[in-house]
């Protein structure tokens, strides 16, 4: 059993190197992952003041939010168009490593592009990060549920441009209802409660949570289980819809 | 009676068991021995024997196909369909464009699951032990399908680390089948930029790179140029040689026909007939078929029809080829009918039906149609 899960894994991070290396590391990627985010950034922040601690948890957030879904919307579509996507059927890997694998390759891209927008951000809005090692750690479970949320849209859809749309009718509520730019708390309780279905408003929260504090508190941990228990729920998913398209 | 029949087995039984734990003690060339001796001794059962370094055991086919069924929605795209190829087999699956060879290839290959049936695949079930049964398999697809952002060793290494292939091992794998496939020199160029032919080769090679005992080809040498599909076949026939089981899925019948053992013909999602090439051309033997030409071709055909024997008479070039009830009495027939009409006989062949005569007669489609068809359904994807 141990074995069969150490051989899954190593193949899910071979197919996320290959993933990294063909489609994601490269600047227009990268470029669009901070395009919307700094766009929306702008327009709040042309609008009003906004808390500085928000800016850079929602900001990051957006990014990451952004940048996976953008790249792992077309991970697995595109690849069954062009045919590739044939050649990890037939080799010797299960359908949830495959999708483990694309998983991976997301979380790595989303990674770095929180990293390279939290930090400068933060300089930028004159806060500190009290703790960078739990903001590091929060960043790594948003970017693995955000990347296995993008990954639904992909087995999902048909064509690439299918793709693109399923992800921006999720992303696109997601990003104003998720306390990004405007406190959580000053929502109606209606939308307080839809905001808890949704992995941004943790990844915010988490961030937020190690920006204002230095110590692990309960509710930092409530957010890491909850984007866990995104990251599994959309992986187990994603399995089952590609296994249903492929039948 | 009983009591001796009942020595015999047990004889045979204790010389069995004495000779597995002698191979336990023999090199790996004795085995071989052994193999080649027991394969080809004439009882069916001892071709499925085999001698390892743990004794006596039995192979499994290497695929095993029964009551294959696939439905999409309401069609029904594969039929109920059951076969076996047996370790080392080179089988041809022939049919026309939407007969369901590509759907059950792909249920073979753990592409698609099947709506019913059971498939194994090197005694794995398919359905079951999926990851385990693809261990043994290669798979060249109808299109190539490398990845033309990677160089074409990348495109190698990556499919060998999908196999766990050690590293060392990998990269002298890769070295040896770039090689073969003359693309060394090209290996760090990115296959976005090789010819049809190039990617061709190698996604071959790709499906070569963990060795498997099992390669499917589908049309492998489809729209290449005569030196690639003669690298290809003779690389069939060698690969062959060293015990690979070769599943070939092909629209050139004459290559099915150089190639295979054994073929199976599939049209609208059912096996028709199933046999060795030859076996096939005599079950379509009803009409025997005389070529002749004379030297004096004026106003011939519509004297060879008062011929009584012959039942067709097609003209192509100066030969006619006359469709005959009784080959040696045809003959006669025909020289009497030269000698009457005074006219000299140039040439006269009987001609044996071919694997396409097999072909037309059991699915009733030309196979002109058939290449037609595959080349505009190419072009269509191209496009799109």
């Amino acid at each position: 059993m141990a074995k069969s899960w150490t051989d899954s894994l190593i193949k899910a991070f071979y197919i996320a190197l290959k993933d990294a290396k063909v489609y994601y590391f490269k600047a227009p990627n990268f470029t669009f992952g901070l395009l919307i985010p700094v766009s929306l950034f702008l327009a709040f922040s042309f609008a009003g003041k906004i808390n500085p601690v928000l800016i850079v948890a929602g900001l990051s957030s957006l990014a990451m939010l952004f940048g996976t879904t953008s790249i792992e919307a077309v991970a697995v579509v595109l690849e069954r168009q062009t045919g590739t996507f044939d050649r990890l059927l037939v080799a010797p890997v299960s359908l949830f490593t495959i999708i483990l694998g694309k998983t991976i390759a997301g979380f790595f891209f989303g990674l770095i592009l929180a990293g390279v927008t939290i930090f400068p951000l933060a300089v930028f809005a004159g806060v500190t990060v009290m703790n960078p090692v739990l903001a590091i750690v929060a960043i790594a479970f948003a970017s693995m549920a955000f990347s296995a949320l993008g990954i639904i849209t992909s087995v999902y859809a048909k064509w690439v441009p299918d793709a693109q749309m399923y992800a921006n009718f999720l992303r696109f509520p997601m990003a104003f209802l998720s306390g990004t730019f405007v406190a959580l708390e000053t929502y109606p309780l209606q939308l307080q409660v839809v905001a808890r279905f949704l992995p941004l408003t943790y990844s915010v929260e988490a961030l937020r949570s190690c920006i204002s504090s230095s110590g692990v508190t309960v509710l930092y941990l409530i957010d890491l289980a909850a984007l866990f228990l995104f990251t599994v729920v959309f992986l187990f998913l994603a399995t089952l819809i590609l296994k249903k398209r492929l039948a | 009676m009983s009591i001796l029949i009942r020595y015999s087995v047990a004889s045979i039984w204790r010389s069995l068991r004495l000779l597995s734990v002698l191979a336990s003690w023999f090199s790996s060339s004795t085995i071989n021995v052994f193999n080649t001796l027991i394969r080809n001794l004439p009882l069916d059962v001892t071709r499925r024997l085999q001698v390892s370094s743990k004794g006596f055991e039995f192979m499994a086919d290497a695929i095993e196909v029964a009551g294959l069924t696939k439905y999409y929605n309401d069609f029904l795209a594969v039929d109920h369909i059951s076969f076996e190829i047996k370790q080392g087999e080179i089988f041809g699956f022939l049919g026309p464009n939407g007969a369901g060879k590509t759907t059950t290839t792909k249920m073979i290959t753990g592409q698609t699951k099947p709506t019913s049936g059971t498939l194994t695949v090197a005694g794995k079930d398919v359905i079951r032990q999926s990851v385990e049964a693809k261990k043994f398999i290669g798979v060249v697809p109808e299109n190539s399908n490398v990845y033309d952002e990677m160089s074409a060793w990348d495109n190698l290494i990556f499919a060998a680390q999908l196999y766990r292939v050690p590293r060392e091992k990998r990269e002298n794998k890769a070295k040896e089948l770039l090689e073969l496939f003359g693309l060394y020199e090209r290996r760090k160029d990115r296959a976005s930029v090789f010819s049809k032919g190039m990617k061709r080769r190698l996604t071959i090679a790709a499906a070569l790179i963990q060795t498997p005992s099992i390669l499917f080809l589908d049309e492998p040498t489809s729209g290449l140029d005569i030196q690639s599909s003669r690298l290809i076949r003779n690389l069939i026939k060698d690969l062959n040689k060293t015990g690979v089981t070769i599943f070939l899925t092909t629209h050139y019948i004459e290559e099915a026909d150089q190639l295979c053992q054994r073929i199976a013909i599939i049209n609208k999602g059912k096996i028709i007939a199933i046999d060795n090439p030859e076996k096939l051309k005599a079950s379509v033997e009803k009409h025997q078929v005389i070529e002749i030409s004379f030297d004096k071709p004026s106003d011939i055909e519509r004297k060879l029809r008062s011929i009584e024997s012959i039942e067709k008479i097609v003209q192509f070039g100066d030969k006619f080829r006359v469709n005959v009830r009784n080959t040696s009495e045809a003959v006669c027939l025909l020289s009497d009918f030269s000698k009457e009409n005074g006219l000299k006989i140039v040439s006269m062949n009987t001609l044996s039906p071919t694997l396409e005569d097999v072909f037309v007669e059991l699915t009733g489609l030309s196979t002109d149609i058939m290449k037609t068809e595959k080349e505009q359904g190419k072009k269509a994807a191209n496009l799109g």
